[in-house]
């Protein structure tokens, strides 16, 4: 069996934990963001031909990318950017977020999450944004944490982008 | 029988044999009839007998019995048979060892049980006599408590007894925090290796970060309760171990002697590691050959070679002294070069005469303190005489260092100096960037100031309260501008937050302004759609002018479908598309007094 190890990265309240929940069954409580900065959950996915056991880095929030510790990024095989689809400085930050964490870390593969997808009548991204991603080789999927939509998919596409590496 | 009816028989056919004896051949027979007949019957049942007993019926009837007499006489019989035997059953084992395994199993079990169950009593009873010979008042104290508790006394006694015990074991790959290998004590169950190594690396991480220690330095142990976590790092694996009790020293040496061997072992493994742990199952023994548990009755006395610590103890007291000397001198001559090379310093004499050096030369303010560069190196500051002169250095670090004081730059921008003129770059605040261009040109050794590569940041409560207003949407109805019922009310809640916004905006030194988007959904012209939705940027426009917000604070553009809103559902897409949205705009108030006011 493969280990490898993803990093959440994402401003504050863009659902990096919602996301992870939906994805897995935690094990450590929340208060270890206060603490260390850090909670660590474990995810094993089945690909066509191998098991990876993804260890799920999340990182805590926060309100500047400024404060981004980078020293935990160290080793990920895998970045997993979350925006907020209803928060636009949210989407602003992800371009600087990913540059710092490849300044860190080097390149890597990564995806970005549009998370709160069920909030359509806050949601504030327009064509030109995906546009904006894709033409920058973003992966982008919409999520939603509360109904689960996209949350799987995330996860195992990035799970695969890792091993073809 | 025969015999039984022998006379009788014998003298009735010596009569018969007689009374017809007439020709000569019959004669004859008559007579060996009467001369050997009885032998000849008794003969030729010997014959049939054992002719009978060669049969594997006969023998079938015979073998136990022979057996059973055979083995009760000698040990010949057993000695004879047992190499068929051993023969026997390998063939069996190998023709069919399931069924020897279902023959011996019901004996098996309750074997292993009886052996593990008197090796324990055996164990018990060594540690509760130690304890007893060796402390028995200690040994009584242990029983009152298991008694008082309620708790086995074995029990009690371990815990009172343990020195240490080396619980788990945690080969750790340094870099990704992915566990290689784990080895835990037989009793203990624990499934979370890999989360543990994480979270171990995490908080590694974490300390390092927080105290500012170097990378290579980092946390080595560390203590919840009764419990240590003692964590040796090599290059590119951490071992960490998890300790119940005190430990001694030399376990640290083991710990370390081992990743060293893993190191060395298993090079290429750990430098080709990409998330397989299989290739450091191997290693799996060596971690073991770790897992102490260590009690009191083990540990040997430390009384001897007292004598022999105190000489050692002497002879490198002198040692030290001699090491001193030599060292010391070294010391103060590296501690004048780093004062040397230091920026915004000069050194203009340097004497280290006999008790009490000397030191005289210029300092810019801004410079390292040099008493604090000699205690760096090794140098007891506090017994050197120093005299200073300040000055001011156009050392292009010092002039960095200057321009830092006096701007107070966020640690998001970076400061750099060429050619006389100042380079900003990052991210900065309004208020920041209006109070360095006023200050920068006063700053000795700046001549200029170029913010061209500073990006305007705007504080969170700006940014939140601008996300609010650019959640909001105004709807109408297809094809048509009208301002709906509900609009007002939107209207009058954008216009009061805006409001706010300008507000702390103008006490921020940024200047916001609110452009409205008209928007329409797909169907129709894009002609028509980009009228129609010029006519709705329109109307919200005056909409909110009439709520009191200033028209030279507002854009109104209409962007058809141009640019639309996407969510993951048409109906709903269509839906907020036909709208008016609101985008806040923020820029540094370069004239923030006149509006102030």
């Amino acid at each position: 069996m493969i280990q490898k190890k993803i990093c959440m990265i994402g401003m504050f309240g863009t659902g990096k934990t919602s996301l992870i929940r939906q994805f897995v069954h935690s094990k450590f409580s929340d208060k270890y963001h206060s603490s260390v900065g850090v909670k660590i959950d474990r995810k094993q996915v089945q690909l066509s031909e191998t098991t990876v056991n993804l260890l799920l880095w999340d990182l805590a929030g926060k309100d500047d990318f400024e404060d981004l510790q980078t020293s935990y990024l160290r080793g990920s095989a895998g970045l997993f950017f979350v925006a907020d689809g209803t928060r636009r400085d949210t989407y602003d930050q992800l371009f600087e977020l990913r540059r710092l964490a490849f300044e860190a870390i080097g390149d890597v593969p990564y995806v970005v999450a549009l998370n709160k997808a069920d909030l359509t009548d806050l949601w504030v991204l327009q064509q030109r944004d995906y546009d904006a991603l894709t033409a920058d080789r973003w992966h982008m999927l919409t999520t939603s944490a509360k109904t689960g939509d996209g949350v799987n998919e995330a996860f195992y596409w990035l799970a695969a982008e890792t091993i073809r590496r | 029988m025969s015999q039984d009816q022998g006379p009788e028989t014998s003298s009735q056919d010596i009569h018969d044999a007689i009374a017809s004896s007439e020709g000569t051949g019959q004669d004859f027979s008559a007579l060996r009839e009467l001369l050997i007949g009885d032998e000849k019957r008794v003969l030729e049942e010997l014959q049939r007998r054992i002719a009978a007993l060669e049969t594997p019926e006969e023998l079938a009837a015979m073998l136990p019995d022979a057996v059973a007499l055979r083995t009760a006489q000698d040990k010949k019989l057993a000695r004879a048979l047992s190499p068929t035997i051993d023969e026997a059953i390998s063939e069996a084992v190998q023709r069919n060892p399931q069924q020897i395994t279902q023959a011996i199993f019901p004996i098996i079990g309750p074997a292993i049980r009886k052996a593990i169950a008197e090796t324990m009593a055996g164990f018990v009873n060594t540690l509760n006599r130690a304890i007893e010979h060796s402390l028995s008042f200690r040994g009584l104290r242990w029983r009152i408590e298991a008694w008082r508790s309620g708790v086995p006394y074995a029990q009690v006694v371990i815990k009172h007894a343990l020195v240490y015990r080396v619980e788990q074991l945690f080969l750790i790959h340094r870099e990704t925090g992915l566990p290689l290998t784990h080895v835990a004590q037989k009793d203990l169950d624990s499934q979370d290796a890999d989360l543990v190594s994480g979270m171990l690396t995490a908080i590694r991480d974490f300390v390092s970060d927080s105290f500012d220690a170097g990378s290579e330095a980092g946390l080595r142990t560390f203590t919840v309760g009764e419990v240590t976590v003692l964590v040796e790092a090599g290059p590119r694996a951490l071992l960490a171990a998890i300790v119940r009790g005190q430990h001694p020293a030399e376990f640290i040496d083991r710990l370390q002697g081992t990743l060293e061997t893993i190191h060395l072992q298993f090079a290429t493994a750990l430098n080709q590691f990409n998330g397989d742990a299989a290739p450091f199952e191997a290693t799996v023994p060596l971690l073991e050959a770790c897992l102490d548990t260590v009690l009191t009755t083990d540990r040997p006395g430390i009384r001897r070679g007292k004598l022999r610590i105190a000489w050692g103890i002497a002879f490198a007291i002198l040692a030290l002294l001699a090491v001193l000397a030599i060292r010391s001198s070294r010391r103060w001559n590296r501690a004048l070069e780093s004062i040397e090379h230091e920026p915004g310093i000069i050194l203009v004499e340097a004497n280290r005469g006999f008790r009490r050096p000397q030191l005289r030369g210029m300092r810019d303010p801004l410079a390292a303190n040099p008493m604090m560069l000699l205690a760096q190196m090794g140098v007891d500051s506090s017994r050197v005489n120093a005299v200073w002169e300040p000055y001011l250095s156009f050392d292009s670090s010092i002039v960095i260092a200057r321009a830092r004081t006096l701007l107070d730059p966020p640690p998001s921008l970076e400061l750099e100096l060429r050619d006389n003129v100042m380079l900003a770059s990052g991210t900065a605040p309004a208020d920041w960037l209006a109070r360095s261009s006023r200050l920068a040109t006063q700053i000795p050794g700046v001549e200029g100031l170029d913010l061209s590569a500073v990006t305007l940041s705007v504080p969170n409560d700006l940014r939140d309260l601008a996300s609010q207003i650019e959640q909001r949407r105004i709807l109408f109805n297809v094809g048509s501008a009208v301002l709906a019922a509900t609009a007002r009310n939107i209207a009058a809640e954008v216009a009061d937050s805006f409001r706010h916004l300008q507000q702390l905006s103008g006490d921020a030194l940024y200047y916001a302004t609110l452009n409205i988007l008209g928007r329409t959904d797909t169907t129709g012209s894009n002609e028509t759609n980009r009228v129609l939705s010029q006519e709705r940027a329109r109307n919200v426009v005056a909409l909110l002018a009439s709520l009191g917000i200033a028209e030279d604070m507002m854009s109104g553009v209409g962007i058809g479908t141009t640019d639309p809103i996407v969510t993951g559902d048409p109906v709903s897409t269509a839906r907020v598309n036909r709208s008016a949205t609101f985008v806040v705009e923020f820029r540094p108030d370069t004239g923030g007094a006149r509006r102030l006011q």
